[in-house]
């Protein structure tokens, strides 16, 4: 098995199911076999031929708990129609990518929990609601189907991690306008744009305002630059890996509603691509554009989740 | 598929006439000329990129065959104000003699041929933000389709359309034409999800505030299925551009993603009305302008939920030029403002802004939301869509 093979498998997050062995029906009905067990109810699973993991209450609760994936109401600070608040942890994975994570989710965010998990490859563990098992089932065979492909991110700029509260809010806001980042512990000659919070070039009162600061590096990267953008949504976050032959675009929708004609550009040589489109399987990418150093194109319509290679 | 993709860049109409001596020079009167002609067109605006691989008409449908000429055509009996009820008979009537003195053509089927042919894929935009009080009238646009029948145009050729299908349903055009007359939006309702009833290869894009959704598309049904467009729109307030006509119900009803122009008190309505209205194919395709008057709103538009702030013009309008017809729409707006005591579209006193307290607005005419923009009928004048300047505005006026 390859490295790259290891990497995923141990991406795929896993459900913390404490009910007893009778709720196998509802498991086996969502075809999910693999979940996170009570260490006192390992046995009885194994036997029933689900792939288990003991994981106690106690194990759960000392990971860090990530919160409910969405948008929610942020009066005076997002527009609830055009541009909402957005909870994403992406910039947590990204912080510490050996964490250890939980998700604690009430119905209907099992699905997104699950995409925004298995997007950064976080190690992630789940507590769903029993009504949300479906569709937790469903995500989670769609993880199974996606071909395996391990590139590194892509990044616009560098941001030095102090490790302080405006650093990580600032992050939260450039992840959440999609400016691909890479966090360094300090300045890195490989990137273009290296942003310390607390230096002359970007001082902490500004970071204060994380979006205005999102904004001015958004402006210092110019769109034309930016290796990814997002059309038709402000409530998609996207994850971009390439190794410059191949690209991964994973495409989260936070927003609850399904997105009709997300447009997506990419910069980069590629000619082509497919998409994997949760709840819907493979799909041709639309209105495709390869020009002005990059490729475009459109989903047909999307939920919570959808990967697109390129190539 | 490698797009040949026709971009222009905007910075401002002074910037674009002088520097973009691509094709709005030669499309639009020189900076000096609006000087002459009293329009004053500011510069502080934000950089507007077009994208489009489609070549304009030879004669683009904007400003037309007639530009500056307009045909206005007033009723006392074209509706019962008492009940809201427009005269169909009336109606009609207007709409003949009006097409008829446009055209100079002796009978009426011969002024709508003087634009449309059997061939043709003809698109109504009407205008469904006022329902249920003030919407492009089933009277119109039902003549309409009568006219383009009678020349032989298919009933499956004729689209009535609209970005919003919530809004085109409640409006039902379709009880009032033949079966078999296409009623189409681009999205389901403004919830900034349906993207796929837009081209994505013909667009706007500008960074206005700070907005990751830079595009502005134009619909699919404009670029790849109409040859024509019949624009009807309504004589009304408009919160954030001062007045709201033919200009912004082709722009803003055929294009994504425009809320987005104003936010916090502040519009960019000004420049980006006439951008779009400028940007083929629409231009070309857009060849025939009748300004539904028969009822307006003077505030609070462009909604018309109430009744409190709707009136009576009792008019209908008749041209291809847009921005003829839109700079005599902004004193009709105003003046019926100022006979209720109200603020004029042009305030831009800052004691009059109660930013996005619509609330308040509703309830007081002399509040505003945004400083307005009534200015983009300038603007748009300075894109070569039309003729801004009264003096040079000819309009016939006849009654029925």
């Amino acid at each position: 098995m390859t490295a790259a093979v290891l990497a995923l498998v141990a991406a795929v997050p896993c459900l913390y199911w404490t009910q007893g062995i009778d709720s196998r029906p509802t498991l086996e009905s969502a075809g999910i076999k693999r979940l996170c067990v009570p260490p006192d109810q390992v046995e009885a699973w194994r036997k029933a031929g689900f792939n288990v993991t003991a994981i106690s209450d106690a194990d759960f609760s000392a990971r860090e708990a990530l919160p409910v994936p969405g948008t929610t109401p942020r009066p005076g600070v997002a527009s609830p129609t055009r541009a909402p608040w957005i909870v994403a942890s992406g910039w947590r994975f990204m912080r510490a990518p050996a964490g250890k994570y939980s998700y604690a989710v009430p119905t209907g965010k099992a699905a997104l929990a699950l995409a925004e998990a298995a997007a950064y490859a976080g190690d992630v563990v789940l507590k769903i609601e029993a009504a949300d098992v479906p569709a937790a089932g469903a995500m989670l065979a769609f993880l199974d189907s996606l071909p395996i492909l391990d590139l590194p991110p892509v990044v616009d700029f560098g941001v030095v991690d102090d490790g302080s509260p405006v650093t990580a809010e600032a992050m939260n806001l450039l992840a959440r306008r999609n400016l691909l980042f890479e966090i360094e512990k300090a300045p890195s000659p490989r990137h273009r744009i290296n942003v310390a919070i607390g230096t002359a070039a970007y001082p902490a009162q500004e970071a204060a305002d994380p979006s205005a600061f999102a904004q001015k590096i958004r402006a210092q990267l110019t769109d034309e630059q930016r290796s990814l953008r997002i059309y038709g949504s402000e409530v998609v976050i996207a994850r971009l890996t390439s190794d410059g032959k191949r690209a991964r675009v994973h495409l989260i929708n936070y927003g609850g509603r399904e997105i009709e004609g997300l447009r997506v550009r990419v910069r980069g040589s590629y000619q082509s691509g497919d998409a994997f489109i949760a709840g819907s399987g493979k799909a041709a990418l639309q209105d495709q554009v390869v020009a002005d150093g990059g490729i475009e194109f459109s989903l047909p319509k999307m939920g919570a989740y959808a990967v697109v290679d390129l190539r | 598929m490698h797009r040949r993709a026709f971009v222009r860049l905007l910075a401002a109409a002074a910037a674009s006439a002088k520097a973009a001596g691509l094709d709005l020079a030669a499309k639009g009167p020189s900076i000096r000329e609006l000087e002459r002609d009293g329009l004053q067109i500011r510069t502080d605006l934000p950089p507007l990129k077009i994208v489009s691989r489609y070549s304009p008409a030879a004669t683009p449908g904007m400003p037309g065959p007639f530009p500056g000429r307009v045909i206005r055509v007033k009723s006392d009996k074209c509706v019962d104000t008492t009940t809201n009820t427009a005269n169909d008979p009336v109606v009609r009537e207007m709409m003949a003699q009006g097409m008829r003195a446009l055209t100079g053509a002796t009978t009426t089927a011969d002024a709508w041929r003087r634009f449309f042919a059997p061939s043709d894929v003809v698109g109504i935009k009407v205008n469904c933000g006022g329902y249920p009080n003030c919407i492009s009238a089933y009277e119109i646009v039902a003549e309409t389709v009568r006219q383009l029948t009678g020349l032989g145009v298919p009933v499956s050729q004729i689209y009535i359309y609209e970005r919003f299908q919530n809004q085109m349903d409640e409006c039902n055009y379709a009880a009032h034409v033949p079966e078999g007359v296409q009623s189409v939006a681009a999205e389901r309702a403004n919830r900034n999800t349906d993207n796929s009833g837009y081209d994505p290869e013909t667009y706007l894009e500008a960074n206005l505030f700070g907005e990751e959704d830079t595009r502005s598309s134009m619909m699919r049904l404009v670029t790849k299925r109409l040859t024509k467009i019949i624009n009807i729109p309504n004589i009304k307030d408009h919160g954030a551009s001062g007045a709201t006509g033919c200009l912004k119900n082709i722009a803003y009803g055929s294009f994504s993603n425009v809320a987005r122009t104003h936010q916090r008190g502040k519009t960019h309505t000004y420049s980006f009305i006439g951008t779009l209205a400028s940007m083929e194919p629409i231009r070309s395709r857009t060849v025939l302008q009748i300004m539904d008057g028969i009822r307006g709103v003077w505030h609070g538009g462009p909604f018309a939920r109430t009744t409190k702030y709707l009136f009576y013009p009792k008019q209908i309008m008749f041209g291809t030029d847009p921005v003829a017809i839109d700079r005599l729409l902004l004193d009709i707006v105003d003046n019926e403002r100022k006979a209720h005591g109200a603020i004029s579209i042009w305030d831009r006193n800052p004691n009059s802004l109660k930013m996005d307290d619509t609330r308040a607005r509703d309830a007081d005419p002399n509040v505003n939301i945004i400083i307005r923009e009534p200015g983009h009928v300038d603007y748009a004048a300075s894109l070569g869509l039309g003729v801004a300047d009264l003096a040079k505005i000819k309009v016939q006026e006849l009654t029925v």
